[in-house]
Parts: structure tokens; sequence; C-alpha cells
């Protein structure tokens, strides 16, 4: 098999949120860019799933003159139970507000009050209403952020490209290869900086309210190339996503709308009783309360709890104008695909794998500890910390998207192109090659991947233990030895069998070390919940956890010191 | 409740053959499944070369699932199919076609 090099400043990976405007940054400081996304920009990934809340402080700009960056900061590091650097919360703190207006100017639409400020949202632990609102929510930003990418001649748009490795020339990072889905061709990219915006990889779960597609490529290759990984243990569920019926299974429905101000309505057991109490707490706290009562058996037929808006004081047609006005495609999309109308019915939801905490780690300009090498968005690390505010994701993608494409480009200003070593080309070519080699056992990939996925869910569920952990950990080991028997029948492009392969590959790294960093961290934390370490241990483990390749998947786990800079922990 | 799902899907990778064709597939279901969800059980279960987009959102907002059903344009994962229904699925306009039901969208 051949392979085509292309050549280039900046590469980034992803199409998202935080990839737009990583590459749009790196662009506008004169570096020529190759973006590359897995389907096409702005509507793969998770960006375009999300709801319409993106935090910003703007205070008398927006609806409560009180708010600032300093509380945004501060409401920040104290949901994300002080694990987050605060180098990093420092730049999403004051760069929010700037990055919104950049979005503005791109296109995207906000919610304003006559005089022209920002109309926001509360959302539990925001101290004052912060969460701007965008019409039609995530889809719309992210299509806008990819339209803004197409006006930049300097940023080439490679659609359909599936990236599987990072290069290397001497520890290095130097670009990618990937498989074009288009032409069935394998390709390189060589650049000066690699900028990884793959985003988070929730659906390593088989329950989960993203797209199927995000089992973990991006810190996988990451980890493979020899990048530290942090705090992987803190995947966040979310506490309302559909559970049934299977159509529409995953879609989320915001617990955040059951405020007065909103739909006004209740979380319930099946017996019909509230079970979350207002003001709505936190997402950590809400997902155990969730948790809990189906632990309990006062769960629903298929396993959840009730989002209930029927008996909402405000009425049916009330409900129905806040679900149509503030989420309106997921409203609508559980009516055209499943006939279900949200504000006549109560649907059973529950916890479902949302977002991941940490990632590749980074220090405040998206550099990783290898050269060449950034990362931002959900697939970038230890800022979020254990948990994380709604509205919290979006704007990292923003704030951090921007950080980083400037510094990579910055920095690729200053460097020299240099190629990726030959043995790492061939190394990488070989993982391609490995599963079309004829062999005669016929496993299939999509099951491999079902086998994962089904481990996830059962042993790395919010509430763990380590027996569970160490099971877990012993499938994925066994599971290494059947991924070599995978062997393609299928030729040429678009060949979805060959993807599937090389994504079990990777997710099977992604499931090992994030399976070790829970069984790692033994104590219980934000959205990590250890059943036979319970308590929180603040002078043992108020740190990082690094996961990092020492050989042949020898996951080597370590601590690392917080950063600290505005605010620290009280109690020492 | 049974039934089976008559699809007649348009077939064509043009790494092998020399020309499109149709190949049709009875899909038992037990309730009723969207047409992306009748593409995986394909997929899955049926016939591992069928090619049709998964690097989408699944939940409505993306249109790139978008193919031809019977003649006209839906959202494969928002559109549900009846028990016993029979169907054509064929790609849609708008780009040239990559593989059986992948287009590569001019404007997407």
């Amino acid at each position: 098999m051949d392979v085509k090099n292309f050549v280039t400043d900046v590469v980034v990976i992803g199409g998202g949120g935080a990839a737009c405007r990583a590459a749009i940054e790196a662009s506008e400081r004169g570096m020529n860019c190759i973006m590359v996304d897995k389907g096409r920009p702005g509507r793969s990934g998770a960006t375009p799933c999300a709801l319409w809340s993106i935090q910003a402080p703007f205070g008398p700009r927006g609806r409560d003159e009180r708010d600032s960056p300093e509380q945004f900061f501060e409401d920040m590091v104290r949901a994300g139970r002080f694990i987050g650097d605060q180098n990093i919360t420092e730049i999403v703190a004051f760069t929010a507000c700037d990055r919104i207006l950049d979005m503005e100017r791109y296109g995207v639409k906000f919610k304003k009050y006559d005089d022209g400020r920002f109309y926001q949202t509360p959302m539990p632990g925001q101290t004052y209403p912060r969460s701007t609102f965008m019409y039609e929510n995530g889809q719309h930003m992210s299509t806008v952020l990819a339209e803004e990418v197409s006006r930049h001649d300097s940023i080439e748009v490679f659609k359909d490209f599936f990236a599987f490795s990072l290069l290397l020339n001497d520890g290095r990072v130097v670009g990618i290869m990937g498989l074009d889905m288009l032409s069935g061709d394998v390709l390189t990219i060589n650049a000066k900086a690699t900028v990884l915006a793959t985003g988070g990889y929730t659906s390593l779960w088989g329950f989960s309210d993203n797209p199927p597609t995000l089992t973990g490529d991006g810190v996988a290759m990451a980890y493979r190339a020899g990048a530290e990984l942090v705090d992987l243990e803190f995947n966040q569920y979310y506490g309302t996503d559909v559970i049934w019926p299977p159509s529409v299974r995953g879609t989320v429905v915001l617990y955040e709308l059951m405020i007065e101000e909103f739909a006004n309505g209740e979380i319930t057991d099946r017996n019909g009783t509230s079970i979350i109490d207002k003001p709505l707490p936190i997402r950590d706290e809400a997902i155990k309360i969730i948790f809990n009562v189906i632990r309990e058996g006062r769960g629903t037929e298929h396993g959840g709890v009730f989002f209930d808006t029927t008996k909402s004081p405000k009425g049916e047609a009330a409900v129905r104008d806040v679900f149509d006005t503030m989420t309106p495609k997921h409203y609508h999309f559980l009516i055209d695909a499943a006939g279900i109308d949200l504000a006549k019915v109560p649907l059973e939801v529950a916890p479902a794998s949302h977002y991941q905490c940490g990632g590749v780690y980074i220090n405040e300009r998206g550099e990783s500890n290898l050269p060449g090498f950034y990362a931002c968005g959900e697939c970038a690390g230890n800022f979020q910390g254990a948990n994380r505010l709604a509205g919290s994701a979006l704007c990292d993608t923003q704030t951090m998207g921007a950080q980083v494409g400037g510094c990579a480009a910055d920095d690729a200003k200053k460097l020299d192109l240099l190629p990726p070593d030959k043995k790492n080309v061939k190394d990488q070519m070989d993982i391609i090659q490995s599963f079309l080699s004829d062999k005669k056992s016929t496993q299939r990939p999509i099951f491999l991947k079902e086998e994962i996925l089904k481990a996830m869910d059962k042993y790395v569920a919010p509430f763990r233990d380590g027996k569970g952990l160490k099971q877990g950990l012993g499938i994925i080991s066994s599971l290494r030895d059947e991924i070599k028997k995978i062997s393609i029948p299928d030729i040429g492009r678009y060949n979805l069998e060959l993807r599937e392969a090389v994504e079990s590959l990777l997710a099977l790294d992604a499931a090992e070390v994030t399976i070790g960093s829970a069984l790692f961290r033994e104590e219980s934390r934000g959205h990590h919940n250890r059943t036979d370490f319970p308590e929180t241990d603040n002078s043992n483990w108020r740190c990082h956890t690094i996961v990092v390749k020492k050989g042949d998947h020898q996951a080597a786990y370590s601590k690392r010191d917080v950063i600290y800079t505005r605010l620290k922990p009280e109690d020492k | 409740m049974n039934g089976v799902i008559k699809a007649k899907i348009y077939r064509f990778n043009p790494d092998k053959d020399k020309e499109p064709y149709y190949k049709n597939y009875e899909i038992p279901v037990d309730r009723e499944v969207t047409v992306h969800e009748l593409l995986s059980i394909i997929h899955r279960d049926y016939d591992g070369t069928l090619a049709y987009r998964t690097f989408k959102c699944y939940k409505g907002m993306c249109s790139t699932c978008i193919v031809k059903l019977n003649g006209q344009s839906v959202r494969s994962c928002a559109t549900p199919l009846k028990i016993d229904s029979e169907i054509t699925l064929e790609p849609v306009k708008g780009g040239r076609v990559i593989r059986d039901l992948v287009v590569d969208f001019d404007k997407m």
C-alpha cells in the first residue's frame, strides 16, 4: 500500500468546536493549517449534540452585574473539587467573554435583552446566571464555526479522514497518519505543530449521550506516542438521558430545565415521588441521587427515573414553549424519531456517559510533554478537575481552542519541518496491514468493540470498586488476543470494518488506562466514586493521576500536584 | 410485535463494482426502527460491507445521515419505519457517491 504525504505548518485533528477555533487562530496568525475531521466539519463529534449553554461572565454586559471572571474562576475551581489546574482555568475564565464575541462575529446567534445585554440562564453551581444562550444550540454553533473555517484560505479541510496515529521524529511529534475514507488511501500529514482536538471518548461506554463514534482514538494515539494523560477516572455521567425507547436512547434532556423559571417539572422515581430537591444540585451530586434511587429498586421498568413535566403548574403549552425555544432540535428529534412529546408524557431517563474531565496533560499553552504536540477541548485534561459545570465544555472549546491554536502557530513559526522517522512510518502502517492480512479466524471488530463497551458499562460506572476494576482490566487484556484475529475481507474506500478494527485497537488502550486510573485513585471525589474507598481523602489524593506508557501495554501511574494560582483549598 | 422489513438498497463500491446495483434484504424486527437503526442492523448482522454514514450526530441535528427513502430525502436517524414495510434506500443528490449510501456532499 502506498502512502501519500501532505505538508503543512499546523495540523489540527478534529472538526468540532475546539478544532475549528484552533484552526481559525492558527490561520489568523499566518500559518498554513490542515484540519482533519472523521466526518463532516461541524457535523460530527460532540459539539452538534450540545445545548444552548456556554458560560461567560459578562457581568454588566449580561444578566447580573455582580458576575465577574474572578467569580467564574472560583465556581469552576470549587465544582472541580480543587483538582483543576488554575493556570488553565484562569485562561478559560478571563478570556471567555472575548471568545463569545468572536463567535458572535462568526455568525452565532445569541439571545439578547432589548438593550443589547446578553441573556444568561442560571445553571447549578453558577453563583450568578452565567450561561449565554445560543439559539439552535450546539448544532448551530458547530456549523457556524465550520463555515468560518471555510472562509480561511490558509486552512485546508480533509473531510471523512480518520486519524489513527501521531508521527514521530526522535520524540518530537511531526504530524499524523490517517485513513482517507473517501479514497481508502492511507495519508501522512507532516507538520511543524500538531494539535489534538478530537473531543472526549464518552462512547467507550455503551450508554452514552454522545455519538457512538467517540471511542478514544485521540487520547489513545497520544498515549501510544508517549504523551502523559491525566485524571481519566473522572468521566462525567449526566443524570437524565433517555433510556427508552431504543430509537432515541441517549438523547440528553436537561434536568437543569426543571427550575421554576423554565419547565418547573420534577425528576421522580417510578411512583412519581420527586427525588431531586430545588435548588438543583450540581452534576456529580445529581447523578449520585439518581443512581441510588435506581440501585434501591425504585427505578422505572427500563432501569431509569422519570423526567416529568406533565404536572408542572405552568401547564402543557408553556412547558412545550420552553422545550421548543430552549432545546428545539432535541425536542423535535424525540417527536420525529419516536413520537414522544416531552411536554405530554413522562420520559424514562438514566445517567449516561457524558464528558471526560481528564485527557492529555497540558500546560496553559496547551503543550503536552511531547515537543510539537498540543491538545485542547475535551481531549485535553487537567483544568475541569473532578467535575464540570454546565456550560464549561463549550466555553473551553473556544477559550482553549484559540489559546492553543495560537500558541501552536507561534511555535510553528520558529520551527523547521522535520520528517517522520522511516521506522515510525512503517510501524504505524503495520497497524493497517495487520488487519488486512489473510487469517483463518474471523473475529469481527464490531463485536470486539461491543465487548469493550460492555466491560466499561459494567465495571467503570460512576460507582466502582477495586475488584470490579481488576475484572475489567482482565477483560481488556483478553480482548488484546482477540484483536490479533481480526481479518478484514472488505476492500476499497469507506471501509467501515477496517475503521472499526483500528478504532477497537485504540479503544483497548483508552479503556485500559481509564480503568487503570480509576483503580489507582483510592478515594472518592467528583465523578469518581470508589465504593471500597467512599471518603474524599484530601491529604493523599488532592492531586492529579498521571498515566504514561512504558513499553508494550505497560502503563505507569503516578500522582502530580495540582497547580493553584489564585485559590488554594481552605483546609491547609 | 414481530415482523419483517424488506429493504432494497443501492450498492456501489467503485473499487470493485463496474456498475451500481440493488441488493434486497429481509430484516426481522420486533418494533419500529429508524432507517439508521435498520442500516446498523444490516451492517452488524447481515452484511459488513454495506457503507453508510456513521461519523454523525445520531440525534437528528447534523443532516449528514440523509438518504433517499422511497425517493424522498430523509434524515435516517429521525425517520421511523413501520414493521412489515417495504422500502427502497438510495444515496441522495448533492455530491458524488463515494460508496453505497455515502455521498461526498458539496455543501457539507
